[in-house]
């Protein structure tokens, strides 16, 4: 493997002084179908200059991910690029030799990929698999490779790198595997770092500490970034230039302060509006959708390719082609738009109808609900312990926590999908904790429906669109005969504004989007009085998420639903719910009001969540960052005493560890499970900075 | 290659509404599957137009052949040890294993899908007895299995059937049970559950037509396997009772003259090699085509 490293003289042609470590020129990426080729990327130009973080973002199927395969080489068989040039450090790699690319991959380049688990070879120890990068690329003993990881593993902060070195990749947590795979790309000592969507698949607290690492590890390193996500939160903390993509091709690039407090393009302002931003409640604003849907590669328009979906489209202007990324009035802000001086900046801000103050009814009600599960070696699981709270008509409560915390058991437990292993769950003065859903009887099990996370599971790919909602109609008796059956299924496609024409299409024919509204209009079908929507918009991209909110919200207010909302986004669970419910290992950590949870006297949980939360805008981002050591504990063996113990930045001493933490109550409705008196919990200065002038 | 995932799928939907005609240019895009799909329909359409065909009857014995049975004008694969028309007797064979070996995979199907169904949906003591059984079942070596039981209940088409299902259906139902274990996951089959539907339902409904493609698939090859066996208990004479035409009886009656005429035993032979081999690829091919 020597040969390899023997470095070439051509190899080490020392760039010019001030040209950029990586740059992309017209770049455009193919692939090759059975009859017709397909654009991934139709032109494409951006550099990345030395030290830099250059982030790019766009939602899903707008090439950014395709952009950084073809940076690597791999585009696959049938993918090629067609056209332009990549440069690294001054050499082209469109169509060097496999030689060239083997010594830049790795040294020169390095990537972390989304899924930390399948870029890690689950039969080889952390340690064989790091070893191997400084012994191909660096050309040390084996004992000086090894070396070299465990001094990289304890680099990105990994307990007892000693140990970790004989572990494999599935005794490790989701976080620790990233952080791994991220030691294995810095090993190399790469000039440019390509990360794409390296926090996607983790939990917030997790992302936090991450991201963290990421940057301090650029500083150390002084390596330059190529970050890419669709999150804008994310980019705009830690990138010092951003690209925003759209269907191909590069619509606007500024430094993220420039870009988000004046965003040019009339899709990065649609986008921006689309994101629910942490410092404003349900009743401030509404998020605003952006109309339509991404061009398909095959029919893009002429000309700019968003014309479709602006409100601004001047026919003669936005239609010609070739459209050029002009400068604007600022340094190094560009944009693709012709009339970008005359884009007025129209944020919808319409408040949505004001809801009735008055304390509602109960609806639900679960007081003290448990679920064991029996596992190997006769040891219990605790997937939820004594959680009590309740929702009132209409009204919606967020239940929040990482994963693992037990708020999709609990959403099982209610819809009689599992059985509580004690405790209650009252609907209209009945208790079906234990009923599970065979034997629940008709009505019960009509009065409770679900929207669930995933939209590629959520239809059954062997039946059209419609065909769940029109069983639905039958079982419950909503309609009798064909006719009326098929009159009210048009109806509630359009409520969930999609064409009836979409009903007898199969799901693999639908986006994401459109299966969603499906899965919507589905669990509306049966006029239940209580919805459970598990992250129901978790799996789409941001513009489609907005639209797939507010259209649940919408329905839910005219109907006057009860809604039990799961999500782990504190800012869209800001905009959406009436009560939260923070959960965590099982356990309730904290209760109360949207405004009561945002308003500053937090539990410790609370508060690290609160702070992990990215904002796009530079003066939301919370005042302080609450970093949460270690893992979560795992289920089988809880602590004894607050769940959150061993994590806690906050921890008064060893009694947190030994006895369950007492009911703090700070008002009727607010409730905090923790061993800091009530005064103290309060003394802390404000996570989020605005937070008091928006409950105000 | 997230990014792209979007967009290919939309292009595909816009041109399923042919999907049909597609499908069968398909079959032909796959050269695995057009030779399978060749070889098998070669000896259905022998089979089925046997009696229009204008051959010599396969049982009649032609007394002139009798001294030399080489291939010749009168006989072009020549004739057997009793005069009787090779070619013919090929043909009328084909008829036998065409009914009998599909006949015995569906029912071996019926019974195999039912169990691994019922074993994966409900899990638990269901699951665990009927999983039991059909590792004792398994374990039997299949030829061992099919004589014990066809040597004392008797050579018969319904006997075949019934051997085959015991031997099949615990393989079969084993594909069904671990399909079904990743498919009553998806969040669909909750869906149905909350809408009221009974197990029953979800069984056929839900989760059958989420199985179809791998059963299919699976189905081709045991004819294929099938075909072998019938063949091999024709050559261990527990085969249909004479005069039916029957490959495996055909190559046992050859052996005895295998000096002498070698060809005799090598036509059935090679009757049964097609045909396996036309299912094996058709399955092939077909799962080829399965994915995207």
């Amino acid at each position: 493997m020597n040969q390899a490293v023997a470095v070439e003289p051509e190899l080490v042609a020392v760039p010019p002084a001030n040209s950029p470590l990586l740059e992309i020129r017209d770049l455009r990426i193919e692939f090759g179908g059975q009859n017709e080729s397909l654009v991934a990327v139709s032109r494409l130009s951006f550099d990345v200059a030395a030290g830099e973080s250059y982030g790019l973002v766009g939602e899903s199927g707008c090439g950014k991910s395709t952009t950084a395969m073809a940076i690597m080489g791999h585009l696959g068989s049938n993918g090629a690029v067609a056209h332009g040039s990549i440069r690294f450090q001054g050499r082209e790699l469109v169509g060097a030799s496999t030689k060239v690319l083997r010594s830049i991959r790795g040294r020169g380049i390095a990537m972390v990929y989304q899924d930390p688990m399948s870029a890690l070879n689950p039969v080889k120890t952390i340690g064989a698999q790091l070893a191997e990068v400084p012994l191909l690329h660096l050309g040390v003993s084996r004992d000086e490779a090894y070396d070299m990881a465990a001094a990289m593993l304890k680099d990105v902060r990994l307990p007892d790198p000693g140990e970790m070195l004989k572990r494999y990749p599935h005794q490790l947590s989701g976080g620790q595997q990233q952080r791994v795979v991220i030691a294995m790309a810095l090993l190399g000592r790469p000039s440019l770092l390509l990360l794409d969507e390296p926090t996607t698949g983790l939990d917030v607290t997790v992302e936090a500490a991450v991201i963290d690492l990421i940057a301090e590890l650029r500083r150390r390193y002084a390596t330059s970034l190529l970050f890419i996500s669709h999150n804008l939160g994310l980019i705009a903390e830690c990138c010092d230039r951003v690209g925003i993509m759209y269907s191909g091709e590069l619509v606007e690039e500024a430094a993220p302060e420039a870009l988000f407090r004046r965003p040019r393009h009339p899709y990065t302002q649609g986008l921006i509006d689309c994101i629910p931003d942490i410092g404003a409640g349900k009743h401030a604003r509404m998020l605003a959708a952006i109309p339509g849907h991404i061009p398909l590669p095959s029919e893009r328009p002429q000309g700019c390719v968003f014309a479709p979906r602006c409100a601004g489209f001047k026919a003669g202007a936005c239609d010609q082609p070739g459209l050029p990324l002009e400068s604007t009035d600022e340094a190094g802000h560009l944009v693709r738009c012709v009339r970008w001086k005359e884009v007025v900046r129209t944020q919808t801000r319409v408040p949505p109808e004001p809801h009735g103050d008055a304390a509602p009814a109960s609806a639900i009600e679960l007081a003290e609900v448990s679920k064991v599960y029996r596992v190997r070696h006769r040891k219990l699981l605790k997937a939820n312990e004594g959680v009590s709270f309740d929702a009132g008509k209409a009204e919606i409560v967020a239940l929040v926590g990482e994963s693992g915390c037990g708020k999709s058991t609990l959403a099982r437990i209610v819809t009689g999908l599992d059985r509580a292993s004690s405790g209650e769950v009252r609907l209209a003065e009945q208790n079906i904790a234990q009923l599970s859903a065979h034997e629940r009887p008709r009505s019960l099990l009509q009065s409770i429906q679900m929207i669930f996370q995933n939209p590629e599971s959520t239809l059954n790919p062997s039946h059209s669109a419609a065909f769940s909602i029109r069983r639905s109609l039958k079982n419950f008796g909503i309609c009798k005969g064909r006719t009326a059956i098929n009159q009210r299924m048009r109806e509630l496609l359009e409520m969930v504004r999609l064409s009836p024409a979409l009903a007898d299409r199969k799901p693999e024919q639908l986006s994401g989007g459109q299966k969603q509204r499906i899965a919507i209009a589905r669990a509306f079908a049966a006029n239940p009085s209580l919805i459970i929507a598990d992250e129901p918009v978790s799996a789409l991209d941001v513009s489609v998420q907005a639209a797939v909110v507010t259209l649940l919200l919408d329905i839910q207010r005219k109907r006057h639903t009860t809604m039990l909302f799961i999500s782990h986004d504190l800012a869209l669970v800001r905009h959406v719910a009436d009560k939260i419910v923070v959960m965590y290992l099982g356990k309730v950590m904290e209760k109360g009001t949207v405004d009561e949870i945002f308003g500053g006297v937090t539990h410790p949980y609370t508060e690290a969540l609160l702070s992990a939360v990215r904002s796009i805008d530079p003066d939301k981002r919370p005042r302080q960052r609450i970093r949460l050591e270690g893992e979560m504990p795992s289920p089988i063996e809880v602590p004894r005493g607050c769940r959150f113990a061993s994590r806690c930045p906050r921890k008064v001493g060893p009694i947190c560890d030994r006895e369950p933490p007492p009911v703090r109550r700070l008002s009727e409705t607010h409730e905090i499970h923790c061993h800091i008196e009530a005064e103290a919990l309060g003394s802390r200065a404000l996570v989020l900075l605005d937070a008091g002038s928006s409950a105000a | 290659m997230s990014a792209l995932t979007g967009s290919p799928l939309k292009v595909s939907a816009a041109a399923t509404r042919t999907v049909g005609r597609r499908k069968r240019k398909l079959l032909f895009r796959s050269r695995t599957a057009a030779i399978g799909f060749f070889l098998v329909s070669f000896w259905v359409l022998a089979a089925l137009f046997a009696p229009v065909l204008p051959l010599a009857s396969p049982t009649q014995q032609d007394a002139l052949a009798l001294a030399d049975p080489t291939p010749s004008a009168k006989h072009v694969l020549g004739t057997d040890l009793l005069g009787r028309d090779v070619l013919s007797r090929l043909i009328y064979g084909a008829r036998t294993v065409l009914t009998v070996a599909p006949l015995s995979v569906a029912v071996a199907m019926l019974v195999g899908i039912t169990i691994g169904m019922l074993a994966g949906y409900y899990g638990g003591w269901i699951d665990l007895l009927i999983s039991r059984i059909s590792d004792i079942l398994l374990a039997f070596p299949v030829v061992v299995l099919y004589v014990i039981l066809i040597a004392n209940i008797g050579p018969s088409i319904l006997n075949i059937v019934i051997a085959t299902t015991i031997a099949s259906a615990p393989g079969i139902g084993r594909i069904t049970r671990s399909l079904v274990l990743g498919l009553k996951q998806q969040e669909y089959i909750a869906a149905a559950k909350l809408r009221g539907e009974n197990a029953l339902y979800i069984m056929v409904v839900e989760l059958l037509p989420n199985c179809r493609g791998m059963l299919i698939v699976d189905a081709c090859l045991r004819i294929g396997y099938t075909i072998i066996t019938i063949g091999i208990l024709g050559f261990l004479g527990l085969g249909l009772p004479p005069p039916n035409p029957d490959w495996g009886g055909m190559v046992k009656e050859s052996t005895t003259v295998l000096n002498v005429w070698p060809l005799m035993s090598l036509f059935p032979a090679f009757a049964i090699v097609s045909l396996v081999l036309g299912f094996n690829l058709l399955a092939d091919g077909l799962r080829e085509l399965r994915k995207p």
